[in-house]
This record gives C-alpha cells, structure tokens and sequence, in this order.
C-alpha cells in the first residue's frame, strides 16, 4: 500500500533524509519510530505530497506521489506536526470543510462528519470554536479531519504529542480500531508506543533506515544482544561450528560481501552481550590455526537510537493532584 | 480515463467553492472585517455628503452657475451634475479603497501559512490555483458587499437629478471600480503569500499599491512614447475612463491581465514555499 524506496531529501546542502526504504502492506499500522530530528516530519511530508523528494520514489496505492499527486491526495488523510486547524470554526464546519475538499459527496457529509466525530469523541464540542478547545481536543480534531473522508493510507506525524495519558490511550485505541480497513503509518519518538500500536517499525536515525521489523523482534534484538564481524583466511567450513559451539554465541551467519581476496570469509557472529564474546572468538580462531584478518563489533546503531529514544512515559495519574504542603 | 478526468474538474470546481465559502465565513467572523467596514462606510457617507452638499460641493457650484446667468454675467462653462458628481464620487471610492483592500487582502494566506492550514491545503485534491482563485473571489464579493451600500445611497441622490444621468454609465462606473479592487486584491494575495505577518504583508501590499499610483503620476509627468506605455500599465488610468462612462475593452484586458497575473504569482509562490520549507 505505502512504498518508498531509496527516498532521500536534501535541504540546501544538508540531508535531512537519505536511502530510505520501506513498505506498509494493506490494513497495517506500522510505527516510524526515531528520536527527534531524525527524519521522521521530512519522510511524511514527502508521504503526503507536501514535500518534493530530491531523490527516490514514494507511492501510495500505486500512485506516485510527486507525478500522480491529485490522486495521492484523494486517498490519504494527513495529520501534519501540528494539526491544520481554522481557529475561527465550529469542530463541525471545519470538518464539513475538510470533507468537501477532499472530495466527500454532499449527501455523506454529514454521516462522516458525524463517524468522525463520534471515533474521536468530539461529539460533545461540535458546536464549540476551535480556538476555545483545549490542546488535547485540537489534536482529536486533527485526527477527525485526516479520517472524514474514509482514506485508505492515513498518515500521523506524532499524533499522540502534547496529549495526557488518558487522551494517548484513547488515541492509541482509535488508532488500532482504524487499521485493517485502513494502512496507517505514523511517527513517534516514544518507543512504548509503538509496542502498543503498531504491527510493524521502522526506526531512522540521522535520516537513514536503521531496521525494520516487528516490535517483539525489536525488543528481542535489543536485549542484551551484540553482534561481531569476523573476516578469516582459511577454511569456512571449519570456522562456522567452531564458533557456533562457543557458549556465548547465538548464532553465526556466513555473509559474502563483494570483492573479498581469495579464501577470505566474513561471519557476523551474535552473542550475548556479556564480556569476552570478542576475545573467545579470537581466541579459538586463533587456536584452531585460523587466519583472523579483521574482528570488529558492529556499530550498536540501533541501540544508539533506543537511547535517543523516550523509552518511558508518564504513567496517568490515578488521582487529581493533592496540595502539597512545603 | 475521460472519466476520471472529469470528476477531477468536477472536485476543483466544487472545492473552488468551497475555499470561497470558507474565506468569505472568515470575513463575517473576524471583528476587524466589521472595523474597517464601519470606517470605510462612515468615509464614504461623509464624502457623499460633502461632495454634494459641502461648500465646496457640486450643488453649490450649480447654484452659484445659476445665479451667474440670472445676473447676466458670462455664464461658466456648462457642467452636467449627475455626471460631474458620479465621477467624483466613485474616483473618491476608488481612492478609499487603495487603503481598505490591502486590508482586506493581508490575512489571505499569511493566516493559513501561521496556521499550518496550508499543510492541509496542499495535501488535498486541490491545485494551488484553485486555492488562490477561491480566495479572491471571496475578498472580492466581501469588498462588493462594503460597496453595494454606497453605492444604493449614491443611487438615491443621483435618481433627483434632472437630466438624469443614464444607469449604464452608473453602473460601468462601479463595474471599473470593481475591476480596479479585484487587480490589487489579486496582487495582495500574493503579498500575503509572501510573510507569515499579516501586518507586513498590509504595509508591503500599500507600498505596492503606491507605486502603481507612482506609475500614472509618472506616466503624466513623461513625454512622448515611454509617458503613453506607462499610461497604458496605469490601473488608475484605466479605472477613470470607467468612471468617465467610457467602456474600452483594452482596460477590461489590461485588469483582467492584473487579476491572472495576481492567481499566477500566489500559486507559484504557494508551491515554491514547499521546496524552501525545512
């Protein structure tokens, strides 16, 4: 449904985004996870048509969305950083206004006005001006209009920012209940948020793809879990159960890079993340006769992120606050 | 295909009206809307007013004409009222205008642009045109509407003069000054596309304004061939000879051309402000 592939965007001479590639299928939420500044704004705008992409491809539906943007437009609901509203309005003319500009016939506006409101809980404020609304409100308007007209791919750039925890839970609720009759993909830096959403992640940082996959898998391969790159002259076939055997291995993977000198191998080895798994890898290479060319420890990119990352959250508050007394 | 092409003019139209019905709600709910309406109304009454009545005034010439010819002096040159009063009177409007319509013309898109709403604009099934061509119609019905007034008030004194003066050069009248405000809505829309200040973009549509007004001064003031191509660019020149009861099509082509070039530039600057956007 959502297909971006080597996007990049460079403001002036800076990078904001680079290589990024990744796909959402039909009916799924996939989170776009990364600390602030990461990316993650420039990657939905391009998404929703807003920005042009220096380099690169983004299709929704099929559509290209820089040369098909018309039809991009017609099949997304976009919730920008900050949520597009006209201060001056009633929350149900705006969204009869967003509904007729995107395109929603006359005799349905009132019946998706009224679905959109009721997902949002804004039924209660209908006839409230827009500037009178609380933050928190705001946003479920923002979230109201990106879902008036029924798109199939909605696009949430934080849409959970500057909400309380109750009004996140209900958010993130909606959220959920939107996905299989619709792709969404949304963007967060808060990483339990996107263990409590969505089925898939793909984390940026510094505007490069770091991984995607689902959360568990995520959390499995931060837990403790370190990885090594070995380049030996010699006999693979020997390396490979060598240091499989080893205690502190999980797993040892035969990689084949391009131009590796004759009988030169490389083997990502992933371990535990407890001292010496680089010294017994040294060690019984060594020992066995092995020719040990090169041992490096893999950048911890994505434990780099994970600590840019908000990794916790404000628990809601079970009672109003008490006066405290000093 | 053929189709889907259809329903796409189909939706710009619709969302053309939509941008209009929008922008022209916005003007009936902001309170300065309502200030500089009651200004400009007041100004215009009292011009009304004193154009006919003051000392100075158009009745007071006639009168003193009359009497000339009662006492048997040289009469004056013979002046028509209705008409004398008509051109003033409207050229009087056209000249409150040039301070109202930047106005009218500055929250436009600097409004959307500090609301972020231009975000929503941009990413719906709209082009950048449409947007601009919504919008104008909206400033320029919401100036009709302070106009129309004035302009029934003017028709009451003028329904007692005798001769009377003819509803075609009445109207041709407010036809151009219509036109004229359109043109420099046009051209403050795409000011107001500029900033995110709503009051820079009022002073800097003014300056502009000035200048176009600088531009018939110069344009009297030059002889010969550059003095006639500046007064061809001239708005005011043109708007005149609509006041004047003069109907010349190259002045309904030189406002028109004002008023697409307005769309033009606020489109393209609309889609530059994504690329500049970090």
């Amino acid at each position: 449904m959502i297909e971006v592939e080597h996007l990049g965007k460079t403001y002036g001479s800076t990078p904001a985004i680079r290589d990024v590639t990744f796909e959402a299928q039909p009916g799924e939420i996939l989170g776009f996870l990364g600390p602030n500044g990461a990316g993650k704004t420039t990657t939905m705008r391009i998404l929703s048509g807003y920005l042009p992409a220096s380099e690169g491809t983004a299709r929704i539906a099929g559509y290209d969305v820089h040369t098909d943007s018309m039809a991009v437009r017609q099949r997304i609901g976009y919730l920008p950083e900050s949520p597009p509203l006209y201060p001056q309005m009633t929350v149900e003319g705006y969204l009869n206004f967003v509904a007729k500009i995107k395109g929603v016939p006359a005799g349905m506006r009132p019946q998706r006005a009224q679905i959109a409101m009721e997902r949002c809980g804004l039924l209660d404020r209908r006839t409230t001006l827009i500037r009178k609304l609380s933050k928190g409100y705001r946003q479920r308007v923002g979230i109201a209009q990106a879902i008036i007209h029924d798109p199939p791919v909605i696009i949430l750039d934080e849409p959970t920012v500057g909400l309380d925890p109750r009004q996140i839970n209900e958010v993130r609720q909606l959220i959920k209940n939107l996905a299989g009759s619709h792709t969404i993909i949304l963007s967060t830096h808060i990483l339990p948020e996107v263990s409590m959403t969505c089925d898939r992640v793909t984390i940026i940082n510094r505007g490069q793809v770091v991984a995607t996959d689902t959360p568990d898998n995520l959390t499995a391969r931060l837990a403790g879990e370190i990885a090594y790159e070995v380049e030996i002259k010699g006999d693979v076939n020997q390396a490979q159960p060598l240091l499989a055997h080893l205690a502190e291995v999980r797993q040892v993977e035969i990689l084949s890079p391009d131009h590796l000198p004759e009988h030169h191998h490389r083997l990502r080895v992933t371990g535990h993340q407890d001292a010496g798994l680089g010294q017994a890898i040294a060690a019984s290479l060594v020992h066995a006769g092995l020719e040990l060319h090169e041992l490096h420890r893999q950048q911890a990119t994505l434990e780099d992120v994970f600590l840019n990352l908000t990794t916790t959250e404000p628990s809601a508050p079970p009672v109003p606050p008490v006066e405290v007394s000093k | 295909m053929m189709n889907a092409k259809a329903n796409l003019n189909n939706l710009i139209f619709k969302n053309i009206l939509a941008i209009y019905q929008r922008e022209l709600q916005s003007y009936f709910t902001s309170p300065l809307s309502y200030v500089i309406t009651a200004v400009f109304w007041l100004l215009g009454g009292f011009f009304l007013v004193a154009i006919l009545l003051g000392p100075q005034g158009l009745i007071a010439a006639a009168a003193q004409a009359d009497q000339a010819t009662q006492m048997g002096m040289a009469p004056p040159p013979p002046f028509d009222v209705a008409y004398e009063f008509n051109k003033a009177y409207v050229g009087l409007l056209g000249s409150l205008s040039m301070f109202v319509l930047p106005m009218l013309s500055m929250g436009l898109y600097t409004d959307e642009r500090k609301q972020g709403t231009l975000e929503l604009l941009a990413t719906s099934p709209i082009p950048n045109w449409a947007v601009a061509l919504g919008k104008l119609l909206a400033v320029v019905t919401f100036y009709i509407g302070m106009v129309l007034p004035l302009m029934v008030s003017q028709s009451v004194a003028l329904g007692a003069a005798t001769p009377p003066l003819g509803s075609a050069g009445f109207v041709l009248s407010y036809v151009g000054l219509v036109l004229m405000a359109a043109s420099l809505l046009a051209l403050g829309m795409f000011v107001s596309s500029l900033t995110e200040s709503t009051v820079l973009a009022a002073i800097m549509t003014f300056a502009l304004i000035l200048l176009l007004w600088l531009v018939d001064a110069v344009a009297q003031g030059l002889p010969g061939a550059l003095g006639e191509a500046f007064s061809h660019l001239s708005l005011l020149r043109h708007f005149t000879t609509f006041t004047e009861g003069v109907f010349d099509s190259s002045s309904l082509v030189l406002f028109l051309s004002f008023i697409i070039l307005g769309i033009f530039l606020t489109a393209q600057s609309v889609e530059a402000l994504r690329f500049q956007r970090s």
